[in-house]
This record gives structure tokens, sequence and C-alpha cells, in this order.
């Protein structure tokens, strides 16, 4: 990918919102990041929106916010990583040079889709027991008997996140004060050994990427870095002997492998050049695997990275610097474009507090359920 | 407890037997792979594997050895069964054919090991307008079977 910019992002913290729409959500997020770009809406060609939980119709309705224009319309859905599927396919497009501008906006409220639900009084069949709070301390179990993992590892990274979260006034979960292993694990047990503050929360929310031509991003905003994007994947599963065709989950490591592997090779770079990631620790054990299968380190020696902070703010390679999934949330449609919007704050050296010095490159990781993997390499140009 | 002598109906037709005899082990209805022989579960039509559109649907023994568990601390999602409202078991299972499936497990947390064998039963969930016994499978420990 050589000719795609981040022009601009805007965001809607997460959080839980009764009484604000997701049209109120969407426009904002999606004002924020046109006065971002330096546009307005009469410059955008496209627009594709990501939304997991909202009806029928909503995306091309609540584009009308923004004015009536007659642009094309596109409603992506991928699960968790709806928002991220829908920022491959604006980037894509403006590759291709269908388009000069396009809006990625994502938006979702969960707190009405959990209204609207049945309470779980009337599951249609024996999927639903496996929620993914326990699809996913299946991971830990396993690792718990592979590897020398504790607790106290996702604990730690639980904590991190909680802890980089702070320093994020967009984020969902503010700490008061420093979170600590003890606090995580003391938190009430979900699905052994995964507790509540190692997983991340339901919530509301909207955020907007808009996506342009690399040259536009110079022009529009001169004194500013170009935070171009050189790379996208997206894989669905491949079969392999042991797979689950079962339950709400996300689909073999494998997966994860093959894609950064594909982002590497597009970029021409190296795990050894990323200065950031974030990834989709919806739970704290998926951050962990994902430090081995993104090739940040070896398999079996996360646990002895965590040990050592590698992964911390002014570690080797900071994770989820925004606080990721676990604190700064993950309300659905949203959340891919989040990771977007604060990968562009890092690569511009605007991301104040949690500033990750001389950023040059990041990685952005998300998993859809059912499943996909999406995965996108931003770089300052 | 619950009246064995119930008619006994699964949550969803098409995954699981429910024998007449109320101590029998649920089988799994699964597919098998007539040009490349790979099993699976739930049934299928076209093979994952090899894309062969001939496969056939067989019975596979209610067992299997536990590849990872948890224990969720909530109770099962849509039972009326008060045993299990404080919380329940979940497990990967590897059925001797070869899937690997997900599955409620009966028993307490101290109970699982990874590796152990475990055995297939029917549990009640709860009643359906017809007073009729809606029923799950479930794995238990084989150690730990009555």
């Amino acid at each position: 990918m050589k000719n795609v910019a981040v022009l601009g992002v805007g965001m809607y913290r997460f959080g839980m919102y009764t009484d604000v729409t997701n049209g109120t959500m969407a426009r904002e997020a999606g004002m924020m990041a046109l006065r971002d770009a330096g546009l307005t809406f009469k410059d955008v060609n496209a627009a594709y929106t990501g939304h997991i939980f909202a009806s029928v119709m909503s995306g091309v309705r609540v584009m009308k916010e923004f004015g009536l224009t007659g642009i094309p319309i596109q409603r992506i859905e991928n699960a968790s990583a709806t928002g991220s599927a829908a920022f491959r396919e604006a980037c894509l497009a403006v590759e291709a040079g269908h388009y000069d501008v396009v809006m990625v906006l994502g938006f979702d409220k969960m707190t009405t889709m959990i209204q609207q639900s049945t309470g779980g009084t009337a599951p249609e069949n024996m999927e639903d027991a496996i929620l993914p709070a326990a699809f996913f301390a299946l991971w830990a179990t396993r690792r718990m008997h592979e590897r020398d993992m504790k607790p106290e590892h996702l604990a730690r990274i639980a904590a991190k996140n909680f802890n980089n979260g702070a320093l994020n006034p967009m984020a969902q979960r503010q700490a008061k004060e420093h979170v600590t292993v003890e606090k995580v694990l003391g938190s009430r047990m979900v699905a052994w050994p995964l507790t509540a503050m190692m997983s991340c929360p339901i919530g509301d929310g909207a955020a907007c990427a808009i996506v342009g031509r690399a040259d536009l991003a110079k022009k529009l905003n001169p004194g500013r870095p170009v935070v171009k994007v050189i790379a996208s994947a997206l894989q669905s599963e491949k079969y392999a002997p042991g797979h689950l065709f079962q339950g709400p989950v996300v689909g073999p490591f494998q997966m994860s492998i093959d894609s950064s592997n594909q982002v590497y090779e597009e970029a021409g770079i190296g795990p050894e050049d990323l200065d950031l990631v974030q990834v989709h620790d919806a739970f704290a054990i998926e951050e962990l695997e994902y430090y081995e299968l993104l090739g940040l380190c070896k398999r079996g020696e996360a646990e002895a990275c965590i040990e050592r902070g590698d992964f911390e703010l002014g570690g080797r390679v900071p994770f989820s610097t925004d606080g990721g999934l676990i604190s700064r949330g993950h309300p659905g449609g949203p959340t891919g474009l989040a990771q977007i919007w604060e990968t562009t704050l890092q690569l511009r050296a605007e991301a104040d507090k949690r500033q990750v010095e001389k950023a040059r490159t990041g990685m952005c990781h998300m998993m859809g359920g059912g499943s996909v993997c999406v995965i996108h390499l931003l770089q300052r140009g | 407890m619950s009246d064995q002598q119930k008619p006994r109906v699964p949550i969803k037709a098409g995954f699981f037997t429910v024998p007449d005899d109320p101590a029998a082990a649920p089988k799994f209805l699964g597919t098998r792979c007539e040009s490349c022989g790979e099993h699976f579960f739930p049934r299928r039509a076209i093979c994952a594997k090899c894309l062969s559109e001939k496969t056939s649907e067989v019975e596979m023994e209610g067992r299997g050895t536990l590849f990872s568990y948890t224990f969720v601390h909530l109770p099962l999602f849509g039972s009326t069964n008060m045993a299990h409202m404080d919380g329940y078991g979940v497990g990967q299972i590897d059925l001797p054919e070869g899937p690997r499936i997900q599955a409620p497990l009966a028993g307490k947390q101290a109970e699982f090991k990874i590796g152990q064998q475990l055995k297939a039963e029917l549990d009640v969930l709860r009643q359906d307008d017809s007073g009729r016994d809606v029923v799950i499978f479930r794995f238990r420990p084989v150690e730990a079977a009555r």
C-alpha cells in the first residue's frame, strides 16, 4: 500500500450513555476527524460505516447527520473487527484510485443491545453457554498447562492497560489511582483464571478516521507528520485438525501469525521495526499470546518479557498504549478505529503523557469473532 | 431432583442423541468425509478440509479427552436448574474421531485435569411448555463419574 494516509481522526469517548444516540456520538467523532484533517464533509467522496448492534439502515441514517450529499455509503460488519474491516475497505478503495477522501465511521451502543436482549432466558442452543470470557479462559488454562504462565502475568498485563488508560482522556475506564497486580487479581472472578479487571467492559461510543491520498496529507496540514497506511491484511480461518466450529470463538493462533507475516512482507519490514502495537486485548490472555504470534517475542518467552516490562510504556515495544480494550473500552463497531486514532496520534507525537518516544511505525491488530484477523501497519512518512 | 420418567428433548435437534435409557451416554451427530476421512462436529455438507461434497452422517461416541477447561462464575445460560446457579465448568474436548468440541463440564473445578478422560451425559436445563425436560450434554471426568 503506497498512496494511502490517515488524514484525520476523531473519537467520542467510550462509556455508558443511556441518553446519547448513535447519531450524536457518530456526528461528534466524525466532525472531530474532519476538523483534524482540515476538511469538510463536502470533501468526502465515500463513507464506510461500521456497527454491529445497530439495526438495519443505521449506516445511511446516521450519515445524514453530516448532510445529504449523495455519496456512496456502505456498511461493513465483522464482529469486533468491524471498524478495522471498514478501515481496510476505505484504504483499498483509495489505493485503487476510486476515491481521494473516504470517511470511516464506527459507532455502537452495547447498552441498548443488552436492554433488548432476552436476559439469557431463551437461548437457542448450547453454544450460548460458551461466553467469550469462558472461551479465552480456555486459552489461559491451556497456557498454564504448557508453559510457566501464572495468573499474575495476566494481572500485570491488565494493570498495565489500566495505567495506560489513565493517561488517555478518551478511555472508558480511568483508574483514579495506580492499578496493582494485587488489585486485578482481587477483582471478581469471571471465568477461572480471568477476573473482571482482566476483561474488557461493555460500552457505547464512536470513532472516525478520514482516509485519503497520501499526497493530500501534506497539503492539508503542512506542519504535521504524514501518517501513511503501509500494509493491510484480513484473513479468515484456515482448517487444521482440532478446529473449533462452535461458539463465539476467534480462530486458530495461526491466523495472527499468517496475517502479521503478510503485512510485514507487504511493508518490507519485520517485527523488530515496530515502535508500538495495539491488539484485541478483550481479555488479558489474548494480549499475552499476541506478543508471540505477532513476532514481538519468541514462542514461550512472553512470561519473561512481561516480567521485564518489555511491553509497558517505556519498554521495548509498548502494547495497548491507550489502555487497550480492557481500559479504553470495546463498544464493537468503533473499537478498531480507536486503535487507528491512538496510533495516528502516537506517530504524530501528539499522544501527550503516554507518548512513545520516536514512534515511527505502529501495528493495529484486531480479531473478529466468527472469525477474522485484521492487521494494519501505520508509519510516519 | 429431575423426574427421569419425563420425556426428554434436546435443546436443539440435530446435534446429539437422547437415548431411551436414562443411564446411557448421548452420541454426537457428526459428519465423516468419504474422500479424506476427516470427521466433523456439528454436521456439515461439504468437507472443510478437502472441500469434497461426498460426506456422510455418523454417530460418534460420547467420550473424549480434556484439552482445556475453565469454571464460569455465573449461572448456566438459559437454565432454571438450581444446581446450575453457582456456576459451571466449560471444556474443550477432543473426541476419539478427531473433532475438538466445546461444552459445559459436570463437576467442580478441582476435579478437572487436562488430559483426563471424560464421558458425556445429559443434564436437564429446564422444562418446556409441554412439561418435557429440555436437556443439554455435559462432559464429566470418568474417575469422578458415579
